[in-house]
């Protein structure tokens, strides 16, 4: 329901995949929309959510702990004020002797507890809905950090993987050998973020993330999904990533990795099922996995509605593959 | 008032002991840094630290003896010393719980990835481990022993039987030092190494600075043993004597937490060698 | 200082009769010292030191944060030791830039003030004591700490990762403390962590065995003065959390040099396991860096509100409180490396449960305020400045204890915003508060009133300008740690790097005030502050004698606290 309304970047990405390719498995990086899936200069709150628990997340904090933390921190400063005004040396020459109030303490302890257990609430149902396994047929794509480099695999997809740097600075210093410079291509990202290649995820499907590490932990996040698991050598971290919107979200390693920890980011672009199975095909040895076990799995699996959308769009693909 | 000393606190004099031992703590750690990479003055640093720490140690310990001597250590400081030991104690009892706790993520959660592991427990690397109910078992028999010994020589010390106090700190002495040989002697021929996998980490650095305790135990006990000769302690005043006693339980109860962890619960069905 | 020692001396001259003022020559007195007064000054220089130097290395941070590409950092790398430093040594010298700065400001500056210095100095005064229980432990417990300074202060200079210098960060997690940071810096700050921290065991047993044995006669342990409390329970989180760390950092060190595989996932090891042992230490310490700060703050508003302190045994009771919940809180720091769901769920309700004592001591310092008859001298000003920002910081940890919430918080800029908010303006606000309160106490020389309050306003609006718009950042998502950043970042952190100025043009004015003090100080009173001021210290001489107590005092019935 959200892909008709993608931004129109998605459009001119998608005019430019049709204009540049002729055969099966054609794709053209997508344009990202400026201030979506990224951060904004000066801005002072979360990046704009794209999934559902980022929503779900975003409005605990905006709607539930912003006013409560912020109304704390106001009273305790009002608190001050008027002690400042009302009990200062020469409003107040004689200080009280009073130092216990039982009905005040109780107070001040039992208000706490209730506004907490208030944010209990939805914060523990949010851990929850978060930990939701991945369905069964759900794509599996395999990440993971190195020194100073993501890789992506796609062991559903006929076990091709992706090798993703960023992209070098105009002016700086090289940071990896041999890749581009940021902006020389169209659909290029900002610096700092913008990688040579993606990893690129169906849109509106549960993904498996089985996120890992080759040499120290690193930590695949991208604020716009609210997704942050760490990749942890000798461990695979496995959470459910559903994007809802087509575009391109960045993110960057978030746990100390050594020297080039600041520069080995993240760009996740979510793609309609057809451009998705166009870009799988791009690679060498590569396979579509819906043929294999989507049908099957669809059935079975609670995300129908996110397929029946993309059966047409799927349909397609096939079109566009003649 | 000025300069009568109105209370039973112990005042100290200005002393260089502090420093001393501060300087051969800090040669020792800066030497072992060196050793640790083979850097100029690794085979040596260590030890000049070593016997900076050691020395200044024995002319610490001296100091307090000889200040046992002088009556500074009244009755509240007595108390003093009492407390500084249990909480001393009770550090080296958080200091256990760090290597148990990683023996048991180790032993309750084998990994699965790692070739050398299989996800189980003793991992695969491990061919056999050593049957608790040999040597280890007469271990802990000696360390039980031991610590009736030292409460035969403490008992001994308070109803006044001098003879009983030095044949019972030999006798924990003597089973001290038989446990570490017994300890040596299965670490050299322990069918598993060192390095290289949990089991072995977890084993040798557990057992190894509950090894390195009884060391330290069965030094204090000798300072004991040679106090004793000397004729100290009374019957009414022998904290120093107590500090090891104690010290000596605690090794003891560490002990009876590895054999049963470590050794036979860690090692359960497993071949042994 | 040499200052110190001199006015010392001076003092003594001036009370020539006071015979039992004999103090010991220049090198036995502070090479060797058994006084608690004379260690608490010398722990309070180092810390002071230790403060510049760590204030220093984030100085060379800001700079280089106020604008995205790498400026600075090529000549750091170089002041470093290094000779032509290729692009990858560069970035890791930001690496152990930060390192260094988290554990020198952590260890080094908040830790050795609050307990060596203004423990050391007013536990015993308070309580009514002659000294320490254990006078030369106390003396080495100092000695160790500058020992590890020392062996910190090599690692930069030695070889590490990438470059010179440990590149850890100050939680030294494995396995980029192991396998990836081969050379002996590594070393040399593990070793730095052991003898700090045997000296702050040693310290704690010290304070324990002081606190529960020396009491004046008729001081129950309910009449002691709440800074007392603060001092006994930290003192047991030290004594409890160190030495997990210990058995930690040496698991670091023999993986790294001796073939063992606590964390080395290829022999079974277990990453995660040095993240349990480190927080299980690290979270009591961050309540051991701020519980010090409570007490400073009790005594301070109870003085210039000249009333008790509202609801003492509620007070005392609920820093008993922190300290055992935040034994049992650890994980709040490892959300995001796959904890299982109950893990999480199990953390996140824990840590909020904190939030209830903390709470009770904000309400209960402003109720103290209610209805006092408040006067604004500098320590007070410090200490309001304490309640609010200290608040202020409290209230980002609730959000961040959310394990949900904290998955887009996680290593962001917001966790910084949190930690300055109750460190830098929290402990560092309430070190201040302590040092206004009591360097007359001490010296024996008055401050500038004036250039104190000068110092609070300075300061309060340039750490407010660092530490604030961090928030932001981090909510935007910029991850900490980073030396170069995606252009969206630069407004907010150009202006943290403004506020860094500002707030050290404030640290000068604390300077002026102290050179004032001692070269035109008036000489302070035994009890400058005056009627509110009703702890055992003020009984005493400014600066207290050498000895002081020799004859016991005796706490009456109807004394209070
Ligand atoms: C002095 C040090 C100090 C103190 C006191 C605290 C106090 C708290 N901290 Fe903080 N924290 C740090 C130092 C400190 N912290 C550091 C250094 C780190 C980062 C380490 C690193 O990764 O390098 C960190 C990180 C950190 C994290 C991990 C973030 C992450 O890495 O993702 C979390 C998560 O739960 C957390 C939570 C809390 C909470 C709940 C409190 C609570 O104790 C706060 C309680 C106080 C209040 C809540 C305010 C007063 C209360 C009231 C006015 C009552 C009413 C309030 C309510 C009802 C909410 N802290
Ligand atoms: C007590 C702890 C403490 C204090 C005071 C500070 C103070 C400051 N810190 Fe902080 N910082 C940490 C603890 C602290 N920091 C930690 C633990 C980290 C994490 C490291 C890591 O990631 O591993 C960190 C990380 C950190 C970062 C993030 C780096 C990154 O992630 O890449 C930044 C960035 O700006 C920063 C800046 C500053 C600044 C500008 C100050 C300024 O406020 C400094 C100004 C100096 C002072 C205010 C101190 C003055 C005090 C004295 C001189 C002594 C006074 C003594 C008496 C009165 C007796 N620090
Ligand atoms: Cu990879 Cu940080
Ligand atoms: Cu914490």
């Amino acid at each position: 329901q959200d892909a008709p309304a993608a931004p129109s970047a998605i459009a001119t990405g998608a005019a430019q995949g049709a204009a540049m390719a002729s055969g099966a498995g054609s794709y053209t990086p997508m344009k990202p929309v400026e201030g979506i899936g990224m951060p904004i200069d000066g801005a002072y709150g979360l990046q704009t959510q794209f999934s559902k628990t980022g929503e779900y997340g975003e409005w605990i904090h905006n709607i539930i702990l912003m006013p409560i933390i912020t109304a704390i921190c106001v009273l305790v400063l009002i608190l001050l004020a008027v002690i400042a005004v009302r009990f200062n040396r020469r409003r107040n020459p004689v200080a009280s002797k009073t130092s216990h109030n039982t009905i005040l303490e109780v107070v001040w302890t039992l208000v706490p507890v209730l506004i907490l257990i208030g944010i209990a609430v939805p914060s523990i149902d949010l851990i929850a809905k978060q930990y939701k396994p991945a369905p069964e047929g759900a794509l599996t794509i395999k990440v993971t950090g190195n020194q100073w480099f993501w890789t992506y695999g796609y062991p559903d997809n006929g076990d091709f993987e992706v090798i993703s740097n960023m992209l070098n600075v105009p002016g700086a210093p090289t940071i990896n050998n041999g890749v581009r410079e940021v902006g020389s291509k169209p659909w290029d990202g900002p610096s700092h973020l913008e990688v040579d290649n993606r990893m690129v995820v169906p849109v509106g499907e549960p993904i498996r993330l089985q996120i890992t590490a080759a040499d120290v932990i690193h930590s695949f996040a991208v604020p716009s999904l609210w997704f942050k698991l760490d990749a942890v050598p000798g461990r695979i971290n496995e959470k459910v990533l559903v994007v809802e919107k087509p575009g391109v979200y960045y993110g960057q390693c978030s746990e100390l990795c050594g020297a080039k920890h600041g520069y080995m980011p993240i760009a996740v672009e979510a793609l309609p099922r057809d451009k998705y199975n166009a870009w799988v095909l791009t690679h060498a040895g590569a396979e579509i996995d819906t043929g294999k076990k989507k049908p099957a799995a669809a059935a079975a699996v609670p995300a129908p509605a996110a397929d029946a959308s993309e059966a047409a769009p799927a349909a397609d693909a096939t079109a566009e593959a003649e | 008032m000025a300069g009568t000393k109105n209370h039973d606190y112990h005042i100290l004099p200005p002393d260089i002991a502090p420093l001393a031992t501060t300087v051969g703590a800090f040669t020792f750690t800066t030497g072992m840094v060196l050793f640790m990479h083979e850097m100029p003055g690794g085979m040596f640093v260590p030890w000049a630290g070593m016997a900076i720490l050691l020395a200044s140690m024995f002319m610490w310990f001296s100091k307090i003896i000889h200040e046992a001597h002088a009556g500074d250590h009244t009755p509240v400081v007595q108390l003093h010393q009492r407390y500084g030991m249990i909480l001393f104690i009770a550090s080296e009892v958080m200091f256990f719980v760090g290597w148990f706790w990683a023996f048991f993520d180790f032993s309750l959660f084998p990994s699965e990835l790692a070739e050398s592991i299989g996800g189980q427990w003793p991992p695969k690397a491990i061919e056999a481990v050593m049957d608790p109910f040999a040597l280890p078992l007469l271990n802990t028999l000696i360390l039980l022993c031991s610590g009736t010994t030292v409460t035969w020589a403490h008992h001994s010390l308070i109803h006044g039987d001098r003879d009983g106090l030095k044949k019972g700190l030999w006798a924990t002495i003597l089973l001290g030092v038989f446990f570490s040989f017994i300890q040596a002697y299965e670490y050299i021929h322990a069918p598993f190494g060192f390095g290289g996998n949990t089991y072995g980490s977890a084993f040798y650095m557990a057992t190894g600075f509950h090894g390195f305790h009884v060391i330290v135990g069965t030094i204090m006990l000798i300072v004991c043993l040679k106090r004793t000769y000397n004729g100290d302690f009374t019957p009414r005043q022998h904290f120093g004597f107590e500090a090891a006693a104690w010290y000596w339980h605690f090794v003891d109860v560490v002990w009876l937490f590895l054999f049963v962890a470590v050794y036979i619960w860690g090692g359960w069905g497993y071949p042994t060698h | 200082m040499a200052t110190t020692a001199d006015h010392f001396q001076a003092h003594s001259e001036e009370h020539g009769h006071h015979d039992h003022e004999h103090k010991p020559a220049f090198f036995a007195r502070w090479f060797m010292s058994t006084n608690h007064k004379d260690i608490g000054t010398m722990y309070l220089i180092f810390a002071i030191i230790a403060g510049i130097v760590g204030g220093a290395f984030s100085g060379m941070m800001r700079v280089e944060l106020a604008h995205p590409g790498i400026q600075y950092l090529d000549t750091f790398a170089r002041w470093f030791g290094a000779v032509n430093p290729d692009f990858n040594t560069t970035l890791h010298t930001w690496n152990v830039l930060i390192t260094a700065h988290g554990l020198i400001m952590v260890f080094f500056m908040v830790m050795p003030a609050m307990i060596g210095g203004f423990g050391n100095w007013f536990v015993p005064l308070m309580i009514g004591a002659p000294d320490m229980a254990f006078p030369r432990m106390n003396n080495i417990s100092f000695w160790m700490t500058v020992a590890g300074f020392l062996s910190l202060m090599v690692s930069p200079f030695v070889p590490g990762g990438t470059g010179n210098g440990a590149g850890t960060g100050w939680t030294v997690y494995a396995p980029l403390s192991t396998s990836g940071s081969p050379g002996p810096a590594v070393d040399f700050g593990i070793f730095a962590l052991h003898l700090a921290g045997a000296g702050s065991i040693m310290g704690a047993i010290n304070f324990i065995t002081t606190i529960l044995n020396m009491r004046a006669p008729g001081m129950t342990i309910h009449k002691m003065p709440l800074f007392v409390w603060s001092m006994l329970v930290t003192a047991f989180l030290l004594l409890l959390s160190l030495p997990v760390l210990a058995a930690a950092i040496t698991m670091l060190l023999t993986d790294r040099n001796f073939g063992t595989t606590f964390f080395d996932a290829s022999g079974g090891g277990d990453p995660i396991l040095y993240q349990h042992l480190f927080w299980f230490f690290g979270h009591p310490e961050v309540y051991i860096m701020i519980l010090p700060g409570f007490g400073i703050i009790s005594q301070i508003v109870s003085t210039f509100s000249k009333k008790p302190v509202f609801g003492y045994l509620g007070m005392a009771y609920a820093m008993v409180a922190i300290g055992v919940v935040g034994f049992i809180v650890w994980a709040h720091h490892m959300y995001a490396t796959g904890l299982s769901v109950n893990t999480k769920m199990y953390f996140t309700a824990a840590t909020m449960v904190i939030a209830v004592p903390t709470g009770i001591k904000i309400f209960s310092w402003i109720a103290t305020m209610w209805g006092g008859s408040v006067e604004f001298k500098s320590p007070m000003v410090w200490a309001l400045g304490f309640i609010f920002l200290f608040t202020v910081g409290g209230v980002t940890g609730v959000v961040l204890a959310n394990g949900g919430v904290d998955d887009v918080m996680h290593d962001t800029y917001y966790v910084v915003a949190h930690f300055h908010y109750v460190l830098s303006l929290g402990a560092v606000t309430a070190l201040f508060a302590g040092f206004y309160y009591w360097f007359p106490k001490m010296s024996g020389k008055m401050h500038s009133e004036f250039l104190a309050h000068v110092h609070f306003v300075i300061f309060f609006i340039g750490v407010n300008m660092i530490f604030f718009p961090m928030h932001f950042l981090g909510l935007q998502g910029m991850p900490r740690r980073y030396p170069d950043y995606a252009e969206a970042y630069e407004y907010w952190n150009h202006i943290a790097t403004i506020g860094y100025m500002v707030m050290a043009s404030s640290l000068v004015v604390w300077f002026v005030n102290i050179i004032y003090a001692y070269v035109a100080g008036k000489k302070a009173e035994d009890n400058y502050w005056g009627e509110g001021a009703t702890t055992l210290e003020w009984t005493l001489p400014s600066p207290p004698p050498f000895h002081q107590f020799e004859t016991l005092p005796v706490i009456g019935e109807t004394a209070h606290h």
